[in-house]
């Protein structure tokens, strides 16, 4: 710590600091238009100057370290009259169109001009007159406002690691755009507009909305990933008009990726269900809550009394709040008997929770989002977490910086396969090949603690297994090099304090619970931790709906017995989830849906799945209702109604307990107040059972390719996110669709060639299991032999190429090509 | 003085090595390498020699300080990124002398436990490109470069890094940008170079002319060397003299000669018996003088006495003939296009003088335009994150200071005399 004098404040202040950390630390504002904490600094705008005693020239608080002893002025006159002539000099060419701009009332130009005082304008001739930017989609770039203060450029590049925007040209005529002046192409995450300090950088579908003193400012956590970022949303007149990040504001700090900021729009969908509808025929109509939850009780009431509870199952959802996914296991296991309960996490993270289990003997591994900080080594296997969770995977992007190796074994190319320091560009698929063969290379060259590791259950199991993979036939499967297998190997197994990350998304299909399996095999050979396995939940309540109770226990059906095999359920109880989308094999999904005597869906919009329905509910969505969602790390954040519920829709829980009345079951929760204390304490409860210590045990996997390419099946389907969506849900959103509004297909450039495929032109797919038609997008992100797609477009009906067989090392589904002539 | 810089310079082979060794070349890298690393810095330290880029900053000092930083490797940059209006000094050597600097950069990498250097050319020095590259190549065969120099198990490796035409990579920490592939914009100090420079490491950035001093310092020892010229800045200097005079051209001179001689005695005098106005002194950054205040020792020290700096030693004369506000109307439109728009007040302020200017010259001049001019110069000096920013201001302050009846008949007749 060193002694330091600010406007006659004796500061204490940690050594190494700049002048302006240290006034910020301790409250004192210097003023700055180019400093981001995030970012290093830049000392541009020369706003932050400030007097040393006995220093010649200002000094630039922003940059210059604190000194024992220094005595600083931030705001005496001197200081004042250089701001002064600096807002001058930005005035000259930044157009006055306040009256305008969005920015106008939260601009960081146009409070310290109010605050300077607006200097004298002297200066006469032609100003500058660029026109806006508009042709990208969501961000508007008007470079007549912009102060060159490179913000946006570094945030970018520096932060997000993306680099799409510079600083284009020299000196005067600099202005800060795309490569080329191409049109934007992004993340489009929107960091760049919350970050600049005028009007030069606007949200296109908030432009012109509102002024912003009119805002009421709301903060909510996003309904997306299982980051749990919290968003703060600008408000007017019951409708929510954007989303930014706030620094100091939740666990993101002020970062957002493009669905929090852009996707919340997702529940003005014109397909929101207003009124509960009930089929007659082939057609829906409308119905009131008394006559459709009359007629639900009597249809359940009618089929357990004939069935028994087993034949009624129930899918819960994680975009629903801890409250609602309670209230539907009370309903289910108190209310009806059954324990026939199960989600979409059957295919995600419910392979982690097995692997967590049998590998570590613990019930849960919440994820630490400041984990991949201050490790030697990152391993991220198959798996793009700046896509799947994009503010965890900035963390890892700031490791990296800060000195992390990261390695990243993935099949495509992504975000962070350029950020690393090794690409392990393996075959998809064959990532557990991958894991046994470094640990093959560990056990032969003595890389582990023997003595201490050989006394856990499952050691010689493991090493009879490992031994076959060899770097030579580890090449074989992967495609890697031997050396590339083994220089993994002792890279991670060499390094002090490692990391593996690998998100499992309902959607992937390269890898499965066997690669968890393996990912803990080889940290435990490490004598790694759990916490050393990273494995964050995927949505915004994953983690809550399944301490909520969402699975099956005590004998119930898993989502394979009840969807995927006609006959074992006669009703389904569907919550918000359109498994028709998000699960594999759709097309066996809808035969048991249509082979059901009776099917409930209760959703915020009509889904492929409410199609079959025989009495749809609407449910209020996100934003409309209260309730609680728990983070991948396992936080419990609250969720706040910050506009009045749509048409006659209402929050699940309460819909369940209303329908628990109907069929004369009290399940209690009078108000909201009893319903979140109950779940509450049932998930303390559960975290209590859960706890003690790691128990760790080998659980050896082999490898096992699945659904191999034939000769007629020639290429492998990689299915996977794509970051501007999140689910299906985010799909509905009008502002995430400019940016991706519909499924595709990419193809490698030499694949492409050899089918004669040219970019965007059609192409039909087919598996085993059915065929679908997409657009092409030509690319050599993807190897020769992969085709992938995201899954998340109802339209694009992906899976009903995919299919699901248990608990493998992935779901890989072979395809053919074919042009559409 | 016998010339040290320039020596052989007449010799029209004087690029190729075995001419250069026949004049002594390279002895004193083998001297060099005999020697300590800490003795030869020892001895650049006694010689007192100030750095020639301009700023005029101890040499030694800046060794010490980047030996003292413990982190390898450590590079060596020579800049030649000559882009200063007037300054042509360091391209005789590029050109004609390739052999001198490597020489001297070699011996400095072995001082300072550097072992990789580059040269960081001026773009538009495409000759130069083609000379260096060749020396290095002649050097390389003979073992002056590479990983065994002279037997003797000490690495340097040398190579040209031609820039792509911006003044502002003169600047040490643009020009280390520049060299990491970035767009060329200076950095933020501390922390300095000799601690975090090309690629994080210690780097130590030296002018053509101060490396090329290096050899001499070895080989006539540094007390020796500190007897040539001002005691307190010494050496052998290049000033490169341009404008209104009868032999313009590069003049080696021992430091502290003054401006007076050096264009009287040796550029010999005004051309066609003209009459001398002014001088700018050190390259266009440095104030303009009158030709009243040349009597005057051109070094570090001396200069800003004077009213100036010795800069570049970048010697512009101008006679009578010539109209002070459209130099200064010039001089601004050079720096407003080499301006690279990080700071504030020197973006926003280069294009402001240069347009009050351009009226002002083409005779649209304001009242209140001479202390508009004074106002929007003087809230830039001292606050633009580099000196670049300091130098536009300063050339505007010095011509007003001067010439200030020059801008008032401007303004006042609505014209240019000194047109037609």
């Amino acid at each position: 710590m060193i002694e330091i004098t600010i406007d006659d404040r004796k500061l204490s202040v940690e050594k190494g600091i700049t002048i302006l950390e240290a006034a910020r630390r301790n409250g004192i504002k210097i003023p700055n238009l180019c400093f981001d904490k995030r970012l290093r600094p830049y000392g541009g705008c020369r706003m932050c100057v400030v007097e040393i005693e006995g220093g010649r020239k200002l000094a630039s608080a922003c940059g210059h370290p604190a000194r024992e002893g220094m005595v600083i002025k931030t705001n005496s006159p001197r200081v004042r009259r250089v701001r002064q002539s600096v807002l001058e000099f930005l005035l000259v060419h930044h157009p006055l169109d306040c009256p305008e701009c969005d920015k106008a009332g939260e601009c960081a130009l146009q409070d310290l001009v109010f605050e300077y005082g607006v200097p004298e304008t002297r200066f006469t001739g032609e100003r500058k007159h660029a026109q806006p930017d508009v042709r990208g989609p969501l961000i508007e770039l008007i470079s007549n406002r912009c102060i060159l203060c490179a913000k946006c450029v570094r945030i970018c590049s520096q932060y997000q690691g993306r680099g799409a925007l510079g600083l284009i040209g020299r000196g005067f005529p600099t202005v800060v755009q795309p490569a080329f002046g191409e049109v934007l192409e992004c993340d489009y995450c929107g960091q760049c507009i919350d970050i600049c300090p005028t009007g030069a950088l606007i949200s296109k579908p908030y432009k012109y909305k509102a002024r912003p003193w009119f805002l009421e400012e709301k903060e909510n956590i996003c309904s997306f990933c299982g980051v749990g970022c919290t968003l703060t949303l600008g408000i007017r007149e019951g409708r929510i008009l954007r989303s930014k990040g706030r620094e100091g504001a939740g666990i993101n700090d002020g970062n957002l990726c493009g669905r929090g900021r852009f996707g919340f729009d997702y529940i003005y969908s014109e397909n929101r269900l207003r009124t509960p509808l009930i089929k007659e025929g082939d057609e829906f109509r409308d119905a009131s809550w008394e006559e459709a939850l009359t007629y639900v009780a009597r249809s359940l009431s009618s089929i357990r009394d004939a069935h028994g509870p087993n034949s009624i199952g129930a899918i819960g959802s994680p975009r629903c709040t801890v409250e609602d996914n309670y209230m539907l296991a009370k309903f289910m296991r108190a209310g009806l008997g059954s324990g026939n309960i199960a989600s979409s996490e059957a295919f995600g993270y419910a392979g982690a929770l097995r692997a967590f289990s049998l590998s570590f003997g613990i019930g849960s591994n919440p994820a630490d989002l400041a984990s991949p900080l201050g490790r030697d080594v990152i391993l991220v296997l198959e798996s793009d977490p700046t896509i799947t969770h994009p503010v965890f995977g900035l963390n890892i992007l700031r490791a990296k910086r800060e000195g992390s190796r990261l390695l990243v074994a993935d099949y495509r190319e992504t975000k962070l396969t350029r950020h690393s320091n090794t690409w392990l560009q393996l075959r998809p698929g064959t990532l557990v090949a991958l894991l046994n063969g470094m640990m093959n290379v560990i056990m032969d060259r003595g890389l582990f603690d023997r003595d201490r590791v050989s006394g856990i259950r499952g050691f010689s199991s493991l090493e009879a297994v490992v031994k076959e993979y060899t770097p030579a036939m580890v090449s074989e499967i992967t495609g890697l090099t031997g050396e590339a297998v083994t220089d993994a190997a002792v890279t991670f197994a060499n390094a002090p304090r490692r990391l593996v990350i690998m998100p499992l998304a309902v959607s992937e299909n390269n890898k499965g619970p066997g690669s968890a399996l393996a990912a803990a095999n080889l940290l435990i050979l490490l004598g790694e931790e759990p916490s050393s396995l990273q494995v964050p939940a995927e949505y915004c309540n994953t983690y809550g709906m399944l301490e909520a109770g969402i699975m099956p226990r005590g004998g119930g059906m898993d989502v394979f017995d009840m969807l995927y095999k006609p006959g074992h359920l006669r009703a389904l109880y569907i919550m918000g989830e359109d498994p028709l989308v998000s699960m594999p094999d759709s097309r066996k999904i809808k035969n048991t849906l249509r082979s059901l005597d009776f099917l409930v869906v209760q959703d915020i919009v009509m889904t492929e799945a409410a199609e079959l329905a025989n009495v749809v509910l609407p449910a209020s969505s996100w934003g409309e209702k209260e309730g609680h969602f728990i983070n991948a790390g396992g936080l419990r954040q609250r969720i706040r109604k910050v506009v009045e519920a749509t048409g006659k829709s209402q929050p699940d829980w309460q819909i369940l307990r209303n329908l628990g009345l109907a069929m004369g079951i009290n399940l209690g929760a009078k108000s909201f107040q009893d319903i979140t204390k109950e779940a509450d304490d049932f998930i303390a409860g559960g975290r209590r059972e859960a706890e003690g210590a790691p128990r760790p045990a080998f659980h050896p996997v082999a490898y096992e390719p699945e659904e191999p390419c034939d000769s007629e099946f020639t290429y492998t389907l990689v299915t996977r996110d794509v970051l501007q969506h999140s689910g299906n849900m985010s799909t509905r959103s009008e502002a995430l669709k400019l940016v991706q509004a519909e499924a595709f297909l990419e193809i490698n450039e030499k694949d492409a060639e050899r089918h004669a495929i040219s970019d965007e032109s059609h192409i039909k797919i087919t598996s085993r299991r059915g065929a679908v038609y997409l657009r092409a997008k030509v690319t050599d992100a993807v190897p020769e032999g992969v085709v992938s797609t995201p899954v998340h477009f109802p339209s694009g009906g992906i899976n009903e190429l995919t299919h699901f067989s248990g608990n493998t090392c992935s779901r890989l589904d072979a395809v053919k090509i074919e042009r559409v002539k | 003085m016998e010339k040290v810089l320039l020596k052989n310079i007449d010799n029209p082979n004087s690029a190729d090595i075995g001419e250069y060794r026949k004049a002594g070349g390279y002895r004193s890298l083998a001297k060099a390498l005999q020697m300590q690393p800490a003795d030869i810095v020892e001895e650049v330290k006694k010689s007192g020699i100030r750095g020639r880029g301009g700023a005029g900053f101890p040499t030694a000092m800046k060794w010490n300080f980047a030996m003292a930083d413990p982190k390898f490797p450590k590079y060596l940059i020579c800049n030649a990124d000559e882009g200063e209006p007037g300054t042509f000094k360091d391209r005789p050597i590029l050109e004609k002398n390739p052999h001198l600097l490597i020489e001297g950069m070699v011996i400095s990498g072995y001082a300072l436990g550097a072992e990789y250097g580059y040269i960081y050319l001026r773009g538009e020095y495409p000759a130069a490109k083609d000379i260096l590259e060749g020396a290095i190549e002649q050097a390389y065969k003979e073992n002056f470069l590479g990983d065994d120099i002279l037997g003797k198990g000490v690495r340097f490796r040398l190579s040209v890094h031609q820039g792509a035409g911006a003044y502002i990579c003169g600047e040490e920490t643009a020009l280390i940008e520049s060299i990491e592939g970035k767009k060329g914009q200076p950095r933020t100090k501390p922390p300095f170079p000799v601690n975090v420079g090309a690629w994080s490491m210690p780097t130590i950035v030296n002018n053509v002319e101060t490396l090329s001093n290096i050899p001499y310092i070895i080989e006539i020892g540094g007390e020796a060397y500190s007897a040539i010229g001002s005691s307190d800045c010494p050496g052998p200097k290049l000033y490169c003299v341009s404008g209104f005079v009868e032999n313009p051209g590069v003049y080696e001179l021992p430091m502290g000669t003054s401006l007076r001689d050096i264009i009287y005695k040796h550029a010999g005098g005004i051309k066609d018996n003209g009459k001398l106005k002014a001088v700018i002194p050190g390259g266009i950054s440095t104030p303009v003088l009158p030709a009243d205040a040349i009597d005057c020792a051109m070094d570090f020290v001396a200069m800003p006495k004077a009213g100036s700096m010795l800069g570049s030693g970048a010697v512009i004369v101008m006679d009578e003939s010539v109209c002070m506000v459209r130099v200064t109307y010039r001089a601004m439109k050079f720096f407003e296009h080499e301006s690279c728009g990080k700071c504030t007040p020197c973006r926003e302020g280069t294009d402001w003088l240069r347009k009050i200017l351009e009226r002002i010259e083409h005779g649209k001049g304001r009242e209140g335009d001479i202390n508009l001019l004074s106002d929007v110069a003087g809230v830039m000096s001292g606050r633009t994150f580099c000196p670049l920013g300091d130098g536009a201001a300063g050339v505007v302050t010095g011509m007003i200071k001067h010439f200030r009846s020059e801008f008032e008949e401007h303004i006042r007749d609505k014209q240019c005399k000194f047109r037609n």
